[in-house]
């Protein structure tokens, strides 16, 4: 168990791959990451001692990575923007429903989740004439 | 692929016409306009358009989030539509 940058608890994994479980970091970064610390990526996250630890906490927060909260935040932004100025796009947000123009007649489950049947809703002023 | 920097922001010409008149009026009465593959630029910032979408025209007021934009975007073109009764009531679900 080791901790880098705040609340991240890698296990007992190598150090490439462990790294990988920090929010916006995944293979690629990873490597840049430890070849930048000069770190072995064959190495346990736990048989890492403190120096290691801190020159790779170092290589992160020097590479301008946007990790964590502040990435989830930035993502949230995007779509509040969309959503905000009532773009197409961020109405298909608002939705639910594919936002790149895929087809929603069949399919879409991604976004639109579980199938749903609904049945007959009948209008309670139907018999009253009123619509 | 993306459109090249060098040509810059497509905007229609007998759009971007209205908008310098509108511009050097200082009017604020709504630009009518079927060009909805025109891009939003700085310069739209503050104007009312009103952007057809086949039918009808939509009232579009441009702010600065919307820049880079086209006009299309904010002026859907079709219906979206929901199962069952339309009540008051199914509504505030």
């Amino acid at each position: 168990m080791a901790r880098i940058v705040g609340v991240e608890i890698p296990g007992e994994k190598r150090i490439d791959i462990a790294l990988r479980y920090i929010y916006g970091i995944g293979p690629s970064n990873a490597k840049v990451i430890l070849a930048k610390a000069q770190i072995d990526p064959a190495l346990r996250a736990k048989d890492l001692n403190e120096q290691q630890l801190s020159q790779i906490v170092h290589a992160i927060q020097d590479g301008k990575y946007i990790i964590e909260g502040d990435l989830r935040r930035e993502l949230g932004m995007n779509l509040k923007r969309l959503q905000g100025i009532k773009c197409y796009r961020g109405i298909r947000h608002l939705r639910g429903l594919p936002v790149r123009g895929q087809r929603t007649s069949t399919n879409a489950r991604t976004r639109k989740g579980p199938r749903k049947t609904v049945g007959v809703q009948r209008n309670p002023n139907a018999k009253t004439g009123i619509h | 692929m993306g459109r090249s920097i060098k040509k810059g922001p497509f905007v229609d010409q007998h759009l971007q016409v209205k908008i310098d008149a509108a511009k050097a009026a200082k009017s604020k009465t709504p630009i009518k306009t079927w060009s909805r593959r025109s891009m939003i630029t700085p310069d739209f910032v503050g104007l009312t358009f009103n952007v057809h979408n086949g039918k009808i025209f939509n009232p579009v007021f441009v702010t600065e989030n919307m820049v880079g934009h086209r006009l299309g975007e904010f002026s859907l073109t079709r219906t979206f539509k929901k199962h069952g009764a339309h009540t008051a009531k199914a509504e505030a679900k």
